[in-house]
Formats: structure tokens, sequence, C-alpha cells
């Protein structure tokens, strides 16, 4: 390993610092940079904050969406989750047995996971659309494909960095390679995949909510429909219920986590 | 010996599968989507019409083998990645100058061994702030950022900052709360001074783990700058939204090799220094 002496450091600061005033040359700073109302339309935005739209019909649109943005991430996340064990543990090479056909099987799954999730839900989204037309499952399918990538990708490393000792064990007495799976390495990662599947539970809960942008409904086609009707009242409601959407699943999950570490 | 299982991750687990049933049944049931109809004989036409698009099949301009193209799709590169460093560097900013006030030992007094009345009060409103940062996607900032600074790179990177701050300084005061408080404490009881504490004992110990998360966040922004580029935000994600409502198919197949390329790059970079840090 490299040594990261304070030497390294401060050249490394330097280096940072002079690519962040690079990206900042990137702006056109003469023209001004806001609109000519920017500071007056930020100030109604930010009193907006405190006085959300609670009227009932608001209400009980922002609990549907609410619903519809939740059922959208669950359904997507399901999807996820079966893609990612499968590809995982096809890219963990745990199940091939010589060297060469593991280090294939490694590259081209890892490969394909790496695809999936180098390009951003929304894209995906955008594309489903454009070749499907508007249906759920273009929602869905774009959330369950990054998704599945990362997923797949996580739970693949935590099955290579298991020990190999307890596996050792357990080939000695004559387990298949599929046995080794079921009893060796599953059992030992299985919380550790439950808790990073919660975090990313979250994540798609956001992302879900965007989908809304190419026209799949949800809290953000709300939010985007009242943005454009300049109803920033309305705007707050609607993000009040996502964040508390999101607050709500973050507790659900740390509260997961700390049982399962227990 | 069997250990107990909690009844909470039992509820849980049947809290799930209540969930997943009752998504795929309002999907299905409610919402009437079929798979059948996905796969209908229209949709595959068009599906095939599109793909052809991207690949530029029987199409007289194309633009991925244009060289003016590849030379715009470049500067816009290149714009994007301007943009992410500046979302990055913005949120770094912010974080540093939050981060100390939100962790938990800071607040309490244990790690600077002063005990201040307003501390708690700090600590609240700042982790308000990040709850309300992060839970609020990137796209949704970008929509509402961009009605106060005009089009171009400067608001996707506000957006994209305001989305990462919270994400970055909630992950930033957990390093601080989980680093080693005897050395500080030293430094304390030798009568160093805050900012001197700050500078010995605080930021030696959580700089390499704070970098980890800041190039952590910074990979994920590459990916995501395409993003608020849709709603105007500059950069790759402007131009494929343009092509894509001008039916330019053979672009967007163009900018999206683009993107791809500056994400692995990203990627990787991220992946190497993770070893160089540690």
């Amino acid at each position: 390993m490299l040594s990261f002496d304070l030497h390294k450091r401060k050249f490394l600061t330097v280096f940072l610092l002079l690519l962040f005033a690079w990206s900042l040359m990137g702006v056109n700073w003469r023209e001004g940079v806001m609109h000519s109302s920017g500071i007056g339309t930020a100030a109604e935005i930010f009193a907006a904050m405190f006085t959300p739209d609670l009227s009932l019909d608001i209400l009980l649109l922002a609990v549907e969406s609410s619903w519809l943005t939740l059922a959208y991430a669950t359904a997507g996340m399901s999807l996820a989750l079966i893609l990612a064990l499968i590809f995982g543990i096809l890219a963990s090479g745990v199940l091939s047995s010589g060297k060469h056909s593991r280090t294939l099987m490694k590259g081209s799954f890892r490969g394909v996971l790496g695809f999936m999730r180098a390009i951003h839900e929304l894209v995906w989204a955008w594309l489903f659309v454009a070749s499907f037309g508007l249906s759920p499952y273009a929602a869905i399918f774009a959330l369950a494909i990054p998704y599945g990538g990362i997923l797949g990708r996580i739970f693949a490393d935590m099955i290579n960095d298991v020990p190999e000792e307890p596996i050792k064990a357990l080939r000695a007495t004559g387990a298949s390679r599929l046995q080794c799976l079921f009893y060796g390495y599953l059992p030992s990662v299985k919380n550790s995949m439950i808790s990073y599947t919660m975090y990313r539970y979250e994540c798609a809960v956001r992302s879900s909510a965007i989908m809304s942008f190419v026209g799949l409904g949800g809290l953000g086609y709300q939010i985007q429909l009242s943005l454009d009707d300049l109803l920033y009242d309305e705007v707050w409601t609607f993000l009040y219920f996502l964040i508390i959407l999101v607050v709500v699943i973050d507790g659900w999950s740390n509260m997961l986590r700390r049982r399962m570490a227990q | 010996m069997k250990k107990r299982r909690s009844p909470f991750l039992t509820i849980s687990f049947y809290a799930f599968l209540f969930l997943i049933a009752a998504s795929w049944y309002f999907v299905i049931g409610i919402k009437n989507a079929s798979l059948t109809e996905l796969f209908s004989k229209e949709n595959l036409e068009y599906a095939n019409k599109f793909f052809k698009g991207l690949f530029g099949v029987g199409q007289e301009e194309v633009a991925f083998l244009n060289r003016d193209s590849w030379s715009d799709a470049f500067k816009l590169t290149i714009e994007t990645l301007q943009m992410s460093i500046m979302a990055i560097g913005f949120s770094t900013i912010v974080m540093f100058l939050t981060v100390i006030p939100a962790a938990r030992n800071v607040a309490d007094g244990t790690l600077t061994l002063s005990r201040r009345w307003y501390r708690w009060l700090v600590f609240g409103l700042i982790r308000v702030s990040y709850i309300f940062s992060r839970a609020i996607p990137e796209l949704v900032w970008a929509m509402i950022v961009i009605f106060i600074f005009k089009p171009g790179i400067l608001p996707g990177a506000i957006a994209l900052a305001l989305h990462n701050f919270g994400i970055l300084g909630k992950l930033c005061a957990e390093v601080i709360e989980d680093t080693d408080s005897r050395p500080i404490r030293n430094l304390a009881s030798a009568g160093a001074g805050r900012a001197q504490i700050l500078m010995y004992g605080v930021f030696p110990t959580v700089l390499p783990q704070f970098l980890t998360y800041i190039l952590y966040r910074w990979e994920v922004i590459m990916r995501t700058t395409i993003v608020v580029g849709f709603v105007g935000a500059g950069g790759l994600g402007q131009e494929f939204k343009l092509s894509m409502s001008f039916f330019h198919y053979t672009e967007i197949t163009l900018l999206l090799i683009c993107y791809l390329i500056l994400v692995i790059i990203a990627d990787y970079i991220s992946e190497k220094s993770r070893f160089f840090v540690k």
C-alpha cells in the first residue's frame, strides 16, 4: 500500500482545490447567474415552506401519490432483489469449479452488473417509455435494473469476503457447490444483505418519486405540476410527504439494523 | 441453543411481504398493467424502430460517425465533468462548515470538554437541514433551483450540491462521532483552543475517511449529472433531452457513450483512491 504521509496530503489538497477552481471557470459569471427576479422567487419559495397547502383535496392527492410512489418503489425493489441474488451469486464465482471458468464467470457477470448500474434509473425509464409507452412496468423495470446492478455487485463483494474456513469445513464433509452456497455463504452474509437492501430501499423511494418526470405519476409528478402552476404552497405539501416517507423508511431500517446487530 | 428472534424482526418481515404483495396487486390489479400488452405487436414495432434509430440503421446522418458531433459531445462531456466537480466542491464546503456541531459528541461536550447550552440547538437545526436536503431528490431540487438561476451548469451543480451535502454531512458527522476522543482530550487539557483542537486533533484523524466519502459521492454525482440536465441544468443531460424531443436518435447513442465513459472513469478513480487513502 502507498503510504499517505503529510507531504502527499498537502499535494493532494492543492490539486483538489485547483480542480475545483477550474470547474468554477466553466460558469459565465459576468453576465449574472440569476434571473432578474431570481431573489424574489427564492424568497417566495422559502416563505411557502412555512405555509404548506393543507386543504383536504390536496392532502388526499398527496396520500394517493405517496402510495403510488411507494408501490412502484416496492415492486421495483422486489424485482431488483431477485435480479441481484441471481446475478450477485453468479458474479461472485462461487458456483464454478475450475480457476479459469471462475475468472470468466466473475468477469462477465461483473461486467453485466456494471452496465446495469452505470445508466441512471431515469435514463432507463426514458428508454423504456420511448420504446414501450407509458406503463407502470416501465417504472418498475427502470428501477429494478440499476438497483439490481448495485445490489448484485455489493452482494457479490459480500460473498467474496466470507471467511474461507467454514466453507472449507463444509467442503471437507462432502458438500456440493450449491450446498456450500446455501449452508455456508448465504447464512453468513444474510444480515448485511438485508441491511444494505433496506438502505437501498430508501434510495428507491426517492428514485421512484422522480420517475414522474417521464410521465409515470407519483409524488414527483405532482411536484412538477404544482411548480409549473407556481403554486409553491402545494409544492411544499408534496415535498413534506416525500420527506416523511423517506424518514419513516430510514427510521425503520435503522431499527432493523440495530436489532440484527444484537 | 437457539437464539430467540425478536418479534420486531418477524413483524418487519411480514410487513415487507405485505407491502410487496400490495404493491404488485396495485400495479397489476388496479392499474391494469399487463405484461402481454407490453409486448404487443404494436409496441414491439415501436421498440424495434426506436432501437434501430439508436444504432442508426438506414439513416443518412449518423451522429456517432460524425467528427463535428463528436467534438460537440466532447465539449458537453467536459462541461458535465466541471458540473460534477463544482457540485462536490460546494457540498464539501458546506459540509465542512456544518459538520463539527452536527456530531453528537461535540454537542454533548465529550469531545471538546466544553459544554454550552446552545450546542444541542445547533445540533438539532443542522441535523434537520441534513434530513431535508437528502430526502428531496436532486431532480426536484433542480426543478426548484432552475426557477432562480439562469440555465447552465451552475444551477445543476447547486441542485446536486443541495442533495449531497445532507448525505455527506450525515456520513462525516458519524465519522467524527466514531473518533477516539482520548488524543483530543489530551490536547484540550494541554490548553489548546477550539481552533487548535480542530486543526491538530480532529481533522488529521477524520480527513482520510472524509476523502473516501467525498470521492464516493462524487462518483454518484457523476451518474446523476445527466438527470439534472433534463430540466435545463446544462451538460449532457440537457442535450440528451433535446435530442430525445427532436427524435435525433443517433445523437442519443453518442451522448450515452460519452456518459458511460465518464461514469466508468469516475468509478475507476473512486475505486483506486479507496486503496490509496487506506
